[in-house]
């Protein structure tokens, strides 16, 4: 298991795109001191900011955390890295595969863009956890993301596909949704779904509903015991949420309208 | 023109000095403001560039919710005069359309072009003021705001909701247009709901053309979106931290910068009046404002200095909202004076001759 074992306070933002297993099993601890991670007109190095000690595994400690640690396991493919602390924005940025842990909070915009693998965030995540950064096409893609505390507003904004699990979610979750399933087993802020075009999002409770949701019934569904059954075997707290009865919403009838939210009924 | 260094009034090579060495001393600069003509900021792009510093327009709320649209989607819009001699209909949304004179203008002009000349114009309204000045239709917002009664309207105009209600009327009108425009304020709207509009002008153009005319901001924003695009290829919020553009709207917003105490140096670029940001005072800052403005002043900033004021004391190249475009704006009153751009450009020389660069 190789760790960083962060000296300080970062001075500036931090840049650890270029920081996976996969990256540094190849460097000796002092080539990988010299990486270039900092993002001002001064820099810093990887060795300025953590003590490093690698030994070639596919395990990556980073011990110690701060909100200026951006791109934390981004383009991660493979392998398992675990923060024991904050994190920045873009949390797993792009990341293909692969398992990322952060024990405490993380910024806006985790898992944005994140193809495979699995994010899971012990605190809360900022806003457009999930979500689509500027330009980009979608946010989450097919990546497993984990939130066990609060999300704040836009989880999932132009979210594609995969799946996203939260405590508690702030306003317009599931935004310009493309497809992808989103669980929060606390309640979700107002105006849930704006602009969702497919997918699926199951909430515990909401704020203010838009009037471009319509209630279709308490359907019976098979897809919602399969995804029971998944959620167990993540082991997610949202499994409970889906033995009892919920109540239907199709919307957003202002898009698509092929999106469906379910609440308790 | 005018110049203080700590409260004390200085002339301005030692202002410029002291500015220098102000930024020259600084992890994480940030260049603010950005309300000048173009020449003044190429200048604050030049040395951000040299300096490794980052950029962000006061406009950068409204230039971004334009922006964020925009790149997601594209929009369809169209511009002041043909909306004046072409539209049939035209639908104002928000209060900020009707603070200027645009409306009344576009009310009393005849149509004169295209295939709507010589109808008479309905001017219509979604969650307006109720502007009684004016005859138009006017139809309430729902409770959620402007984006969500877009949304609302859209469903209608999709005929994904049906029935006698007041957005199912409004639809019907705009899919009645022979030539439609929809004004609005990008900011009032937010991204979220530009988005929304330009969706429901795209649907609106399945049978009939309907385009949007967003408002500008007033702080030239616009301008230095178009500058800021031909000189690093990308939207203004731009770092030089790292020898090259790098553009992240949530990174450099240099409001959240300073706020979470990343950013240590800052130079405030008002050479037209701006709003005067409330973290003046909480960090080392070199202020660049306007002649007679009422921050030209020794308390403002630890190093000001005033500078002729574009399209009033001296000419230069400013966005026009009239015509859409950068069109140079001659000196209403000239008066002798240094511009925005010298400064920016004896502070950019003075740090490379201390041997500061990115």
């Amino acid at each position: 298991m190789s760790t960083l074992r962060l000296r300080g306070a970062p001075p500036e933002r931090i840049d650890l795109l270029n920081v996976t297993p996969l990256a540094l099993r190849g460097l000796s601890e002092s080539e990988a001191g010299k990486l270039a991670v900092g993002t001002s007109r001064r820099g810093v190095s990887l060795g300025d900011l953590f003590e490093i000690h690698l030994d070639g595994s596919d395990t990556l400690v980073i011990e110690g955390g701060s909100d200026r640690l951006d791109r934390v396991g981004a383009a991660l493919s493979e392998g398992t890295i675990r923060i024991e602390g904050d994190v920045g924005q873009r949390l797993g940025e792009g990341m293909a595969g692969g398992t990322l842990t952060v024990t405490g909070s993380a910024g806006p915009f985790a898992a944005t863009g994140a193809t495979g693998g699995t994010i899971t965030i012990e605190g809360d995540a900022g806003d457009h956890a999930g979500g689509a950064v500027y330009a980009a096409k979608a946010g989450l893609d097919g990546a497993t993301l984990v939130i066990k505390g609060r999300a704040g507003d836009h989880l999932g904004d132009r979210m594609r596909r995969g799946l996203i699990l939260a405590g508690s979610a702030g306003a317009q979750t599931a935004s310009r949704m493309i497809a992808g399933t989103i669980v929060v087993s606390g309640a979700i802020g107002d105006h849930p779904g704006y602009g969702m075009r497919r997918g699926t999002l199951i909430a515990g409770g909401h704020g203010a509903l838009l009037p471009t949701f319509v209630e279709t019934g308490t359907p019976d569904l098979v897809f919602v015991r399969l995804l029971a059954q998944t959620l167990k075997r993540l082991g997610a707290a949202q499994a409970g949420l889906l033995g009892g009865t919920l109540r239907r919403y199709s919307g957003d009838l202002a898009t698509l309208g092929k999106g469906e939210m379910f609440v308790p009924a | 023109m005018a110049a203080w260094v700590k409260g004390g009034a200085a002339d301005v090579d030692a202002a410029v000095a002291a500015a220098a060495d102000l930024l020259a001393a600084a992890r994480v600069p940030v260049l603010t403001g950005l309300n000048a003509d173009v020449a003044g900021l190429r200048a604050a792009y030049r040395l951000a560039e040299t300096l490794g510093a980052s950029l962000d327009p006061v406009a950068g709320k409204s230039v971004y919710a334009e922006l964020g649209a925009l790149s997601a989607g594209g929009a369809m819009t169209t511009t002041r005069a043909e909306t004046s001699a072409r539209a049939d209909v035209v639908l104002v949304l928000g209060n900020r359309p009707w603070d200027g004179d645009l409306i009344g203008e576009i009310a009393a002009a005849p149509i004169r072009r295209g295939r709507a000349t010589g109808s008479e114009r309905a001017l219509l309204s979604l969650g307006g003021p109720q502007n009684g000045a004016i005859r138009h239709v006017a139809y309430g917002a729902d409770e959620g705001g402007l984006a969500v009664s877009l949304g609302h309207l859209r469903a209608f105009a999709k005929g994904h909701l049906a029935g006698e209600a007041a957005f199912a009327d409004l639809a019907r009108r705009l899919f009645a247009a022979q030539y439609g425009v929809v004004i609005y304020d990008a900011e009032e709207l937010g991204e979220i709901g530009v988005e929304m509009l330009q969706g429901l002008i795209r649907d609106l153009n399945e049978t009939t053309r309907f385009f949007a005319l967003p408002l500008a901001d007033p702080f030239q924003g616009r301008a230095a979106v178009q500058l800021s695009a031909w000189t690093t290829g990308q939207a203004p919020r731009v770092g030089f931290g790292r020898h090259l553009p790098e553009h992240d709207p949530w990174r450099f917003d240099s409001t959240r910068q300073i706020e979470a105490g990343e950013a240590d140096a800052a130079l405030w670029l008002a050479a037209l009046p701006a709003p005067r940001p409330d973290w003046l005072g909480t960090l080392p800052t070199v202020a660049i404002v306007g002649e007679g403005s009422t921050e030209a002043a020794g308390e403002t900033a630890e190093v000001v200095i005033t500078v002729g004021v574009p399209g009033e004391t001296v000419g230069g190249a400013l966005w026009n909202q009239r015509r859409g475009v950068i069109a140079y704006a001659e000196a209403t009153a000239p008066a002798e004076g240094q511009t925005a751009a010298d400064v920016l450009a004896r502070i950019r020389d003075r740090l490379i001759e201390k041997g500061v660069s990115c």
